[in-house]
This record gives C-alpha cells, structure tokens and sequence, in this order.
C-alpha cells in the first residue's frame, strides 16, 4: 500500500517535469494554424516558418555565439581555479571555492541587475561581451565541479613521477594531468554552454535592441503576441540541440557524469 | 624531496605558477561579480534622480519604504507563501520518487535520473510555455473539457497563484529528485540493517535513520529550489500574468522606470529574503550532523 502510493507520487512527478516539453515537441510538429491537442497530422510548416522569421533565427544564431564564447571562456578560467583551488587546504582555500561556486545559489537576477548598473556606471559595454562574461560567471562553477573532481581522482604519486623524470610543471600537466582530467573538462564545458544556451535572468538586464538570445526572444513572443505556433517550433529546436550535446556527452564521457554534473 | 613527497605536493602548484592560476579567474570574479554587487549596495542608499543613475545624496529611504509600504508587505508575504507552496510539493513528489529510484540497480537509476536532468537543461522559458499549452485559454485542459461538453466557456486556470506556484514547482522539482537521491544513495545499507535487526519498523527506521541521514540531500535541494524560485521572472511573469507580481518583478519594473536606487534595494531585500530563509532551512533540518557531508 505504502509503496504504492510512492509509485504513484514518482510517477506524477514524471508526468509534471516531461509532460510540457512533449506537449511542446508534438505541437512544435503541427500543421494546423492554431494550438490543437493531438494534432490531426505532422508538418514542418513551423519549424520552416521559424528559420525564415529573422528575429527568431538571428536570436537563435545569437544563443549558439554567446554559448560558444561564454564556454570556452569559462572552461579555460575554470580549469585554471579548479587546478588552484582543488587540491588545496586551509581558510585560503576555502574561501575562494566558496567564491567561486556562489553563482550555483547566488540568484541570478541579482547579478544580472548588477552588472547592467555596473557596465552603465564604468561607461557602458558591448552587449555582447557583457552577457559573455556573465555567462561565463555563471558557467564556471560547473566546469570548476566537474574538474575538481577529476583533479581529486588522479593519483598525485603519477605527477610526480613524472617530475622525478625532471618534466616541468607545463610538460607534466600536458602529458599527465591534462589527459586525466580530460573528461571533467569537456563533461564542465558542455554544461557550461548548455546553461548559457537556455538562460534568462542575467539575459534579460543584459540583452537589448542590438542583440537577444533565443530564449528572451522566446519570452517576448510569449508576452507581447500569444503562443504562436512558430514558437513551439522554437522551442523543440532549442531542445534538439540539448539533446545532441546528451548523446555527445553520454558518448564520450557516460551517464553517470552527464548525471551528477548537475 | 622526502618533504615535497610527503607534502603531496601538485608541482605546478609551486607558489609561481599558482599565482598565474588563480590570477585571470580571481580577477574576472574580483571585477564582475564582487564589485558589481558592492557598486549596486552602494546605489541602495543613494537618492533617485533624474538625469543621473543615482542622485548625490545618501539615503535610506528605499530600504524604510520595503520595511514600512503595506504593498511591499504584501508582495514579500507572497513571495514567501509561493516559495513556501512550491518547497512542500516539491519536498513531498521529490523525496518520493528519490525514495523509489534509491533501491534500484544503478544504470536504471542513473537513466531515470537522466530523465530529470535534461529538463533541466531546457530552458525555463519553454517549459513554462509548455504549461501554458496545457493550461491556457486554448489549452490542452480546456479543449479536453469543452470536447466532452463539461464547461461552455474555457476556464481561466492560469495568470494566479495557484498557477504560479504549482508551475514553477514543477520547473524545479529536479533538484530536489537528483539532491534527496544522491543522499540516499550514499547511506550504507547497514544502519538500515541494524534498525531492522533491532526490531524497529519500517517507520521507525524511516524517521531515526534514512531521514536523518538523508538530510543534507534535503536541505541541499530545498536551498537550490528556494533560491531558484526568487529568481524566477520569467516564469512568474508567464504564469502569473501582469498582476501575480512577486518580489523580482517589482525589482524589474524598478529597473524599467529607471528607477535604480530602489531596484537596487529591492534586489538586497531578495538577498536578506534568500539568506534569512536558507538559515532557517539549515535549523530546521540540521544537515552538518550528518559528518563530511552536505
């Protein structure tokens, strides 16, 4: 009895987190011209509407840049405080791991309102550059995780090893550390871009007329015009891409990093 | 040597190279997230202007104002019962299903685990719309109810609390899974063991062994959920429609009248929000008995 009530309340909880997106991914599908659930048949109609509606497709193109730039970015720096950072003990350490983990809980908003008083008050930033950076503030916590706990499974005895055979620092992180922690990075890297791809709360202070993301202008479709078909299409491609940087990253790295990054 | 051994020392560590580390990411954070937040405290106690982004003079008025206006009651009580509604839903599906996942063979779990990640990839935007399909005017529920002749005119189900909070609670309830089911998935079977060899029943061995043990999973997940929920414009906005306002909003449409000194104090107000109510979590719960974790 018990235990049927938790199947029950499990597979509730199923229903609630991926029932939306399948309604979004089926109707993103439909030929008809307004919202009709089940759709009395597939088309691509919408998803052909999408790529010619330049607003969308520029805010799409737009997404996969900023994502690009802020990943990269924050793998690089997030690497570098994950070799720092990892391995260390005492207050000093500490302090900046709390740091730098802070955008996992800070809220985003917050930062977002920040940094577009702050770009305002030093004499302004190119839209561009700005989300990048707040993208990468946002994504290094990730890449940080995933690296430290590579960093933490490799045996220091092999580094040294390596330094007893008189390679540098630089010779011994590339031939030994690098490849060990290989999979943290790519595994933090992705989901930093992930992030990036589908965030809002730093976006919406940080875009503007110049340049908008897919999911802010996602969200002003929403607002300003009704659920338009060409928005559910929208939508599935935004999930599409997701669900290729999945089955990349559950190829090359397994499901049980692509799991507890998160 | 013998010392640098023993030191287990990471050479690339050496005090040089560190420092060449720590310095870019050090810098960035110094420079886009510390001093941000310090310039924008620093607008909280200044008064508004009109030609400039803050006037010249030091003020608390904003801060009397979010402590005094009965509207700005009104809206942190709500704020405080959605959060509140979405933490105890959420608790109740999300320590359920972790609860059923837990005892299951690990690439199963792991699967179905994924399951709820990558919805959280998604971004909120879509998923919200994905709620707006199924509970708009044209929506999923109110066509199913029209087809079978049950209601003439659509119900209004969304732009209301219950919308907002049951929405957004469904957006965040991964965490609480993924959080509450690494938790369990770290008790060693053998204490659960010893409760039952000691005759204790199921129940008993849920309240004084798995939930304890489980609670840094819990208050991990009612930290993320809780912070995240404060966070959530776009969701609220979607969901709630124009007068479900919560505290964000009113730091957003601060933020569109130009009016920077009062966002900026609302957005501190967030913050002590956030902060008073993660330290009640942590009372409440007591995660730090649980040792070297959470």
């Amino acid at each position: 009895m018990a235990h049927a009530v938790l199947l029950a309340l499990a597979g509730f909880t199923y229903l609630l987190v991926l029932g939306p997106i399948v309604i979004v991914l089926i109707t993103a599908f439909s030929p008809t011209d307004f919202f009709v659930f089940p759709p009395p048949g597939l088309s691509l109609r919408w998803f052909i509407a999408f790529f010619k509606t330049d607003s969308l497709r520029d805010a799409f193109l737009r997404s996969i840049q900023i994502a690009t730039v802020s990943s990269l970015l924050a793998t690089a720096l997030g690497v570098m405080a994950a070799l720092f950072v990892a391995r260390r003990k005492g207050w000093a350490a500490t302090v900046l791991q709390t740091l730098f983990l802070a955008p996992l809980i800070f809220p985003a908003i917050v930062l977002g309102l920040a940094l577009l008083l702050f770009f305002k008050l030093i004499g302004g930033m190119p839209d561009f550059v700005g989300l990048a950076i707040a993208h990468c503030i946002l994504g290094m916590p990730f890449v940080i995780r995933a690296v430290s706990a590579s960093l933490l499974a490799v045996d220091p005895v092999l580094e040294e090893a390596s330094q007893s055979l008189r390679a540098g620092p630089w010779r011994t992180f590339a031939l030994i550390t690098l490849p060990l922690i290989w999979p943290g990075i790519l595994s933090g890297a992705m989901f930093a871009f992930i992030l990036s791809f589908g965030e809002l709360n730093t976006a919406l202070f940080l875009t503007g007329p110049g340049l908008t993301t897919l999911p802010i202008e996602i969200f002003s479709y929403l607002q300003f015009q009704g659920g338009q078909l060409v928005i559910a299409a929208a939508s599935a491609t935004q999930v599409a891409l997701i669900a290729v940087i999945v089955v990349i990253l559950e190829r090359l790295v397994g499901l049980g990093r692509v799991v507890r990054s998160k | 040597m013998a010392d640098g051994l023993r030191a287990g020392g990471f050479r690339l560590t050496r005090r040089w190279a560190g420092g060449a580390l720590l310095a870019p990411p050090l810098a960035l954070f110094l420079l886009f997230f510390l001093a941000p937040l310090a310039s924008l405290l620093w607008v909280s106690f200044h008064a508004p202007s009109q030609s400039e982004l803050y006037g010249a003079e030091l003020t608390l008025v904003h801060y009397a104002t979010i402590l005094s206006d009965p509207f700005y009651h009104t809206i942190i009580l709500r704020t405080l019962s959605t959060g509140g509604v979405i933490l105890l839903l959420s608790l109740v599906l999300g320590y359920a299903t972790a609860y059923v996942l837990a005892p299951l063979p690990p690439r199963r779990r792991l699967l179905l685990l994924l399951l709820l990640v990558v919805p959280l990839m998604v971004s909120n935007v879509v998923r919200a719309y994905g709620w707006i399909a199924i509970l708009g005017r044209q929506g999923l529920v109110n066509s199913l109810l029209r087809d079978s002749g049950l209601i003439d005119r659509p119900l209004l189900l969304l732009n209301s609390f219950e919308a907002v909070s049951f929405g957004l609670m469904t957006i965040l309830l991964p965490y609480m899974v993924i959080s509450v089911a690494n938790a369990l998935a770290a008790i060693d079977a053998q204490y659960k063991e010893a409760a039952q060899s000691l005759r204790a029943s199921p129940f008993r061995t849920f309240i004084h062994v798995t939930w304890p043990l489980s609670s840094p999973g819990v208050a991990s997940g009612m930290l993320l959920v809780f912070l995240l929920t404060l966070s959530a414009y776009v969701t609220i906005t979607l969901l709630g429609g124009p007068r479900m306002k919560l505290l964000v909003s009113l730091a957003f449409d601060a933020v569109g009248a130009f009016r920077w000194p009062l966002a900026a104090a609302i957005s501190f107000a967030l913050l002590v929000l956030a902060l008073g109510v993660a330290l009640l979590i942590l009372a409440v719960l007591r995660p730090h008995r649980v040792q070297g974790r959470g």
